[in-house]
């Protein structure tokens, strides 16, 4: 199966970004057929991408000195996936623990939740020694009779 | 985010997110907040279609803070969204969740 839809955008990682980048993913998201009338996904895949990028603004870069974050979004073999790739300090968040349901702090639980609202979450390091992690959502069969007509 | 006094209890009623940008305020709010002992607080969520993590991190916080200088929180009106987060992450046994503004309010008298 081709590509149905690629979007690509690059900017600072800044946390002032967060909404706005929030805000179009959610609704590039709702426009797609395949989840137009699913909030609930919709929903899910907009908490996982706003806790990653916080994440990136937030920890990849120490030094005070925001550096780029690019953002991937494209739809392929049956697959919504969006593509976040930062030069900041090395992270695999697949590696985070569990956080602790008995005793919950006020912080750490934003990976769990995009490991719980994606079907799959995959930290690869690049050619470059950057961070690149995949939120993965598989389109089921019955959703997939449309094309976007992008490439 | 709004304050108001109603019936002897703060009433915050936060925005239509409450998010990373967002929960900083909130926690700095309900610790000055909490300098005054027994503080009632109702944190009335009916105009906020998103929360994430750092919203629950804040309310978390909030909660604490207040417990520890005798007082108490709860939750009002959680959106869809909200509840489903609050589920998964098993905060609905942390909080005291109510549907309706006044039951909230009224909840401190009992």
């Amino acid at each position: 199966m081709g590509q149905e839809l690629y979007i690509k955008i690059e900017v600072k990682a800044e946390i002032f970004l967060l909404r706005p980048l929030d805000i179009f993913v959610r609704n590039l998201v709702k426009q797609l057929p395949a989840f137009s009338s699913d909030q609930d996904t919709v929903d899910s895949i907009e908490l996982a991408f706003n806790e990653a990028y916080a994440n990136i603004s937030r920890h990849a870069y120490k030094s005070g000195v925001k550096g780029p974050v690019q953002i991937e979004i494209f739809v392929k073999d049956r697959m919504l996936e969006i593509r976040l790739e930062d030069n900041g300090e090395n992270f695999n968040p697949t590696e985070v623990k569990e956080p602790d349901f008995q005793n919950l702090g006020e912080s750490g639980l934003g990976i769990w939740l995009m490991k719980q609202f994606m079907d799959d979450l995959v930290y690869e390091s690049g050619e470059r020694g950057q961070n690149v992690l995949r939120l993965i959502k598989r389109i089921p069969d019955e959703k997939m009779s449309w094309s976007v007509g992008c490439s | 985010m709004e304050i108001e006094k109603l019936e002897g209890v703060t009433v915050i009623s936060t925005d239509e997110r409450l998010d990373a940008m967002i929960a900083p305020k909130l926690k700095e709010m309900v610790k000055k907040m909490s300098e005054e002992a027994s503080t009632k607080l109702v944190i009335d969520l009916g105009k906020t279609k998103f929360i994430d993590s750092s919203g629950c991190g804040a309310l978390v916080a909030a909660l604490r803070t207040l417990l520890k200088n005798h007082g108490d929180l709860k939750i009002a009106r959680p959106s869809p969204q909200a509840k489903t987060l609050f589920q998964l992450t098993r905060l609905h046994r942390v909080f005291e969740i109510h549907d309706n503004l006044d039951d909230a309010i009224k909840s401190f008298d009992k």
